[in-house]
């Protein structure tokens, strides 16, 4: 029993021991000419393949091409998003980028307590600005409604379906309904199953791949061909269920063709917002002193068919290039409402 | 066994199913609605059945095992990582690839529970400590390992992650391959075809070790001893039963059980590993070994109800149009994913019958 003791004692001395070693030589941010950039994760983790992941390569560019010092915070806990940030605030940290609608209260108030930190609040739209906080916003349901088109174009069943996070997340929900939109303006009598994973709490509702894939097949076995999954890791599942299922999927995010190398062969396309580049272009406006306190907008796009390009006929193509043209312009409206009514 | 428990159940799920083939059933033929419901429920229901069977194996020889979803986790990760590396540098074909890690995966679960056993067998460790120590743990070692292994190793974007062989098929992609033959299988009824025989691998032997637990643990001798050693093991001891013995492979057991459940996750559903992808469902299969009262049986008809009002959640979200306003509220997919949670509470409170754990569950055993 002793030596047990002396186990778990030295263990936990080790344990001790190992932040510490982590913390040493880390530059010192309150210097005017370090220029640094911390970045607070929405509970998720960075490595998500989807919406961490990108803003996180958006910050990792800013290193390269600004020489900026970059640092990451995984949040586990939803009560902890004011504590991680701060804890990039008290190191005096330029820019701090949060990640997702969750942060958007933390963040606000952050940026009344440290007036001289910039802050980015990915996918948080600001009812009103506050100074010192740009609020990243996409128009998810462009992306949504194309390849809710796409998906109605290529559908042999005439029936399409969507699995996403939970509908309370207003990003999510312009998605889906963008989706909705989409495949109905193309086919009004096209049948759509759209489920949301509104059932869990919001530490679940984006990481259940094996209730997407669940889902997925559900759908499929209903008739559904294309499956289109947005919502980090639930949407994965469902996408990699679809596509094994020998239906086609759609990504969401990124272009997932390179972050889904499991479903290449059945991946028609992704909804993409330009997460990467909008983060970067925030970062760099803050250090040039142009930062825009308020609402900014990035851009939303479809990815290329990749492996499936030959079997993607011509006419809709063309289609889709119309569609995103007229959508751009603002000629072609989703008519979908930002939050669930 | 108790009838009483088993009917309450079986009307709970025609109950659940009947709901989507009324609301559903014009748009799609309730032949389609029912097989599809069913594949669902069945596949959904797997871990959790293989799961309280893990914990029925541990607590029948009167060792708590709260630790079910730490097993689970490790499982899955190491399972996955094994299809994985055997795949992408020994170069073995996917089908190995993938048999190997099934079996990565259950030794995985056996050797965490080997720990759990040497904790609370051995070192007479509060069990509950020790089941809460291998599920920090297995967090902790997934999570670290997942992150070495794939993400510092230069960004995903950059595409060099080697990735999993795939999954294992379902039994009527064999059944296909073995029916193109001369005769042929002849027409199996569709809802057969598409639901039992759409499942895979660890699907179907879930529903195998079912039976078989249950002959083991009523029919043979070793299941007496096991049973013995968790009611009293004193006059277990005094017979001349090696109590820590019993306890020890029961067990691990009970570990290879939960490994094999984690095999369901990264094997069989989807072909990553996501940290804390089993998402609690290790305790939900405790709730649904107590739902049925330790018996095999019972734990699996209620890890089918837990399935079953999944399958419900999800199907009553493709026909949410159609739902009539005077049941509006199931529009509320969280109202409907309550259920199983509510059903639990009611069991545990002894609506349906009392639920009796073995009378040593829990206790260390001092000669």
């Amino acid at each position: 029993m002793k030596k047990l003791y002396a186990v778990f004692a030295v263990l936990l001395v080790a344990a001790l021991l190992l932040p510490a070693c982590g913390a040493s030589g880390t530059p010192d941010c309150s210097k005017p000419e370090t220029f640094c950039v911390g970045l607070v994760t929405d509970v998720g983790k960075i490595d998500d393949k989807s919406f961490n992941q990108s803003a996180w390569e958006g910050v990792k560019q800013a290193e390269k091409d600004l020489g900026a010092v970059v640092q990451y915070i995984e949040t586990t806990d939803a009560k902890d998003y004011a504590k991680n940030i701060s804890t990039f605030a008290e190191a005096q940290y330029d820019v701090i980028v949060t990640v997702g609608f969750g942060l958007g209260e933390a963040t606000t108030a952050a940026a009344q307590q440290y007036p001289g930190t910039k802050f980015i609040g990915v996918d948080q739209f600001q009812a009103a600005v506050t100074p010192g906080v740009a609020g990243l916003n996409f128009p998810e349901d462009q992306a949504g409604f194309l390849v809710g088109a796409l998906a109605a174009q290529m559908s042999k069943s005439g029936k399409i379906g969507g699995v996403f996070g939970t509908d309370a997340v207003p990003p999510v929900w312009r998605f889906g309904e963008g989706y909705r939109a989409g495949a109905q303006y193309i086919n009004p009598n096209i049948e759509i199953f759209i489920v949301y994973h509104s059932d869990v709490g919001f530490d679940k509702t984006f990481s259940d791949p094996e209730w997407g894939a669940a889902t997925a097949k559900s759908m499929i076995e209903k008739g559904a061909d294309i499956v289109f999954g947005g919502g980090g890791k639930t949407g994965n599942g469902a996408v990699i269920g679809a596509v094994e299922a020998g239906a086609l999927g759609i990504g969401v995010d990124t272009d997932q063709y390179y972050t889904l190398p499991e479903a290449q062969k059945g991946l028609l396309s992704s909804a993409m917002k330009l997460i990467t580049p909008g983060v970067f272009d925030l970062v760099k406006m803050a250090k040039d002193g142009a930062f825009p306190d308020g609402n900014f907008f990035g851009k939303a796009a479809y990815a290329p068919y990749h492996d499936l390009d030959s079997q993607v006929p011509a006419e809709v193509k063309a289609k889709m290039e119309e569609i995103n043209k007229a959508l751009l312009d603002g000629s072609l409206a989703t008519n979908v409402s930002p939050v669930k009514p | 066994m108790d009838w009483r428990r088993f009917s309450f159940i079986g009307i709970i799920i025609i109950l659940l199913f009947g709901v989507v083939v009324l609301i559903g059933g014009e748009q799609i033929s309730p032949l389609i609605i029912i097989s599809s419901m069913l594949a669902t429920t069945l596949s959904v229901a797997t871990p959790l059945t293989l799961g309280a069977l893990s914990g029925i194996f541990c607590e029948r020889a009167g060792v708590v095992n709260i630790g079910i979803e730490g097993m689970m986790l490790a499982a899955a990760f190491f399972g996955w990582l094994a299809s994985i590396y055997m795949n992408s540098i020994f170069e073995y074909s996917p089908a190995i690839s993938l048999t190997i890690g099934v079996l990565a995966a259950i030794l995985t679960g056996g050797l965490f529970a080997l720990l759990h056993a040497w904790l609370s067998i051995t070192f007479k460790v509060d069990q509950i400590i020790g089941g809460t120590v291998i599920n920090i743990l297995a967090i902790g070692v997934t999570g670290f390992l997942n992150r070495q292994l794939f993400f510092d190793k230069g960004s995903i974007f950059g595409g060099n992650v080697p990735h999993a062989p795939g999954l294992l098929p379902t039994l009527s992609k064999a059944l296909t391959v073995l029916c193109s033959g001369a005769q042929g299988c002849g027409g199996l009824p569709s809802l057969i075809a598409g639901t039992i025989f759409d499942q895979k691998p660890v699907a179907i032997s879930a529903i195998l070790l079912v039976i078989v637990a249950n002959y083991v643990l009523f029919n043979t001798r070793w299941g007496l001893r096991t049973r013995a050693v968790g009611e009293h093991p004193k006059a277990a001891d005094t017979v001349g039963i090696d109590v820590r013995r019993v306890r020890y492979i029961n067990v691990v057991i009970g570990g290879m059980l939960a490994g094999l459940a984690g095999a369901y996750f990264t094997i069989e559903s989807v072909p990553s590993f996501e940290p804390l992808m089993t998402n609690g469902r290790g305790f939900i299969a405790l709730a649904a070994m107590i739902f049925g009262n330790w018996t095999p049986f019972g734990a699996w008809a209620a890890a089918l109800v837990f399935g079953a009002s999944q399958a419900l959640q999800i199907n009553l979200q493709f026909f949410r149009e159609s739902i009539p306003p005077a049941w509006a509220f199931l529009q509320q997919s969280y109202v409907v994913g309550l259920a199983p949670y509510i059903l639990t509470m009611l069991i545990l409170t002894g609506v349906i019958g009392k639920t009796t754990p073995p009378a040593a569950d829990g206790q260390p055993y001092e000669k």
